[in-house]
């Protein structure tokens, strides 16, 4: 069983991973698009707004078909996941909310949940979106 | 299993109830089981980090003019396979090496060749490469730069200067060097690869920088470990439009610049420019250029021919949003359960019952967000002292403390906050991941609060719980996160009704006309 203090490091680097993950995707989902399937792992899934994507192959042409964005993110909260739900695979739940311009579109507010998994390197350790669900919070009278 | 078998009869028992009430609750698609899987076209080419100046001696040289003859050979330009070539290369250039006949070409390749202007790079390479040399066809491909030369002690030549020469960043620059054919038409080939990079980039307002700009990004294969790109994504998007910037700089001297597009010339003079060094052929240069800046709506005084890209931004719509996600009618059957029996005692009994609900080393953690002008919404405060939103809270303290990680912690936290009754009629499930020892799901819908001055106050809220299989064939909660934020402007409930069996009543409503489209969709 974790110490306090072992606790307080794993909750740390669950929180820095949290905020510089969704500094990125965010940013990468704005202005580089087409870069954004390089942060989801290859069979990762995505439910955006009741629609089921899976796989990079099929999340590339999601990410394309989607109009351009703008996104402004004002709540952000992470979690780590115990090792018992991931067999010993580091993960945390990242979740946000803020609002949304689809371009042609109006905005909405938007809640998303992400599940990231660290793939470590010699170099260090990237963090992969294994599963993604996104949702309009007024979804139904759009 | 016993238990196994045990449950699963319980399950279709139970759900054959349910089915009878809703008859036209379609299930939806599942999530395909056998994703497909894209290969990862790029290299993972790390270069080292070197601190030796490259000194760049000016060394004019000469791009002729070649017809075009066909397409190119692709070759696969992975590390690895760069490296059996360059034995491949090896043992042909033993024959031809002091014979320094032309005839015999090679491809001279730069990895992330993409990075740098041409004239740069040219410059660079012939700065430390102990022959003179002509590179023809110059182009760029993918991330990579390539040029051609048709002797081979150049090639032999050009391959030593792999690894000595470095980069503005001090990185070290390879080339690989192949036998080739001929250069064919590098254009026709080019520009349908292009097309195919650039196609939807360019249906959006910052097309031609987010073009090269993705590019450049598209080539590191641990994107989130690159932090100083990530954090300065000016300094290379500036690098990767090298070319453009430098001819685009000589064209708006002529004042025909349109400044405010910054990189997008609305009027650009083909002919005489530097660009052509790049594209010899005059009627590729204009396609080039039109591939990379839409917008240009007059060339060389003629009318440009729109591109073909396919379709503009206007087009593009949103996909129709979808009511719940459950997977399979299993999950549907064991989530609505679970969340039935949870919410019964969440709003009924009380929450430290739900102790038997959590994994011991389960984590709860709540995050509040209203209008602070709404004067509803002072209520919430109650709930703000727990709130977590990593965006406001910096002390890593609190965000520790915020953060409940024993069962026992959780269920104490749960009991402070308000009562509450819950409309299970408004929830709207996703169940975002499975596998056999995890589950993850999203609820969003309404609830009221039911007591003290908030009394009838109506919130919304979203709460996701990643849960654990259990002995009992039940879900035991390892991760609760609750998101509370005010119901909507007016404080009603703006969520499309989706039926759901109901603890409290006996009788189920009927679906109604809008709402029988809504499940069956």
């Amino acid at each position: 069983m974790a110490t306090s203090m072992d606790f307080k490091t794993y909750v740390d680097q669950a929180c820095r991973a949290a905020e510089e993950f969704v500094n990125i995707y965010y940013e990468t989902m704005d202005k580089r698009r087409r870069a954004l399937t390089r942060l989801y792992l290859e069979k990762a899934t995505l439910i955006w707004n009741g629609n089921v994507v899976t796989g990079l192959e099929a999340l590339t042409n999601f990410f394309e078909m989607l109009p351009s964005s703008e996104f402004q993110v004002n709540m952000v909260d992470c979690q780590p996941v115990h090792e018992q739900a991931t067999q010993s695979q580091t993960t945390v739940l990242v979740v946000t909310s803020g609002t949304v311009k689809f371009d042609g579109n109006k905005q909405h507010y938007f809640n998303q949940s992400f599940l990231l998994t660290a793939q470590s390197t010699p170099n260090n350790t990237v963090w992969k979106i294994a599963s993604d669900c996104f949702r309009f919070q007024d979804w139904a009278t759009s | 299993h016993n238990h196994q078998v045990n449950s699963v009869q319980r399950r279709e028992r139970w759900w054959g109830t349910f089915r009878r009430r809703f008859p036209n609750w379609s299930e939806p698609d599942s999530p395909s089981t056998n994703p497909s899987f894209r290969q990862q076209q790029d290299g993972d080419a790390t270069a080292s980090d070197t601190y030796v100046d490259s000194a760049v001696r000016y060394t004019p040289y000469a791009i002729p003019r070649y017809h075009r003859r066909g397409t190119f050979h692709k070759q696969d330009q992975t590390p690895v396979n760069m490296q059996r070539e360059q034995k491949l290369l090896e043992r042909s250039m033993e024959g031809c090496r002091l014979n320094g006949t032309s005839g015999s070409w090679f491809k001279i390749t730069i990895p992330f060749g993409i990075k740098y202007d041409e004239k740069w790079l040219l410059n660079l390479i012939q700065s430390q490469c102990s022959v003179p040399f002509t590179p023809f066809e110059f182009h760029y491909e993918k991330m990579q730069a390539h040029f051609f030369v048709d002797n081979a002690s150049i090639a032999f030549a050009l391959k030593n200067v792999s690894g000595n020469i470095w980069d503005q960043d001090n990185e070290r620059i390879s080339i690989f060097v192949s036998p080739s054919d001929a250069p064919r038409s590098v254009h026709k080939e080019l520009k349908s690869e292009k097309v195919q990079q650039i196609k939807p980039t360019m249906k959006k307002r910052d097309d031609s920088q987010e073009a090269l700009d993705i590019q450049r990004l598209s080539s590191e294969a641990d994107f989130m470990g690159h932090d100083e790109m990530a954090a300065n994504p000016s300094k290379y998007m500036a690098t990767s439009l090298g070319v453009h910037e430098e001819n685009v700089t000589k064209v708006e001297s002529a004042g025909e610049m349109d400044k405010k597009k910054g990189l997008e010339p609305q009027q650009m003079r083909a002919g005489g420019n530097a660009l052509c060094t790049t594209f010899p052929d005059k009627s590729s240069n204009i396609n080039s250029i039109l591939e990379l800046f839409p917008k240009l709506s007059c060339l060389d005084g003629q009318e440009s021919p729109r591109p073909t890209l396919g379709g503009t931004e206007a087009h593009k719509k949103l996909p129709t949003c979808k009511g719940s996600v459950f997977g399979s009618e299993t999950l549907k059957n064991l989530v609505l359960q679970f969340l039935q029996q949870y919410y019964l005692i969440y709003d009924y009994g009380d929450r430290r019952d739900l102790l038997g609900a959590y994994h011991v080393m389960a984590r709860f953690s709540l995050t509040i967000l209203f209008n602070p002008e709404d004067p509803a919404s002072s209520i919430l405060c109650k709930y703000f002292k727990e709130s977590r939103n990593l965006k406001m809270l910096k002390d890593p303290y609190l965000r520790v403390r915020l953060l409940k990680h024993t069962k026992r912690d959780i269920v104490d936290s749960l009991s402070v906050l308000p009562k509450t009754q819950h409309d299970l009629s408004s929830f709207l499930v996703d169940v975002w991941f499975q596998t056999e020892m995890m589950l993850g799901l999203s609820v969003s819908g309404v609830f009221k609060e039911v007591e003290g001055k908030s009394h009838g106050c109506v919130r919304a809220f979203t709460r996701i719980f990643i849960t654990v299989p259990t002995g009992n064939s039940g879900l035991c909660i390892i991760n609760d996160k609750l998101f509370v934020r005010d119901a909507g402007p007016q404080g009603t409930w703006n969520t499309l009704p989706i039926p759901m069996v109901t603890p409290y009543s006996s009788s189920m409503p009927a679906l109604s006309q809008e709402q029988q489209k809504m499940v069956s969709s």
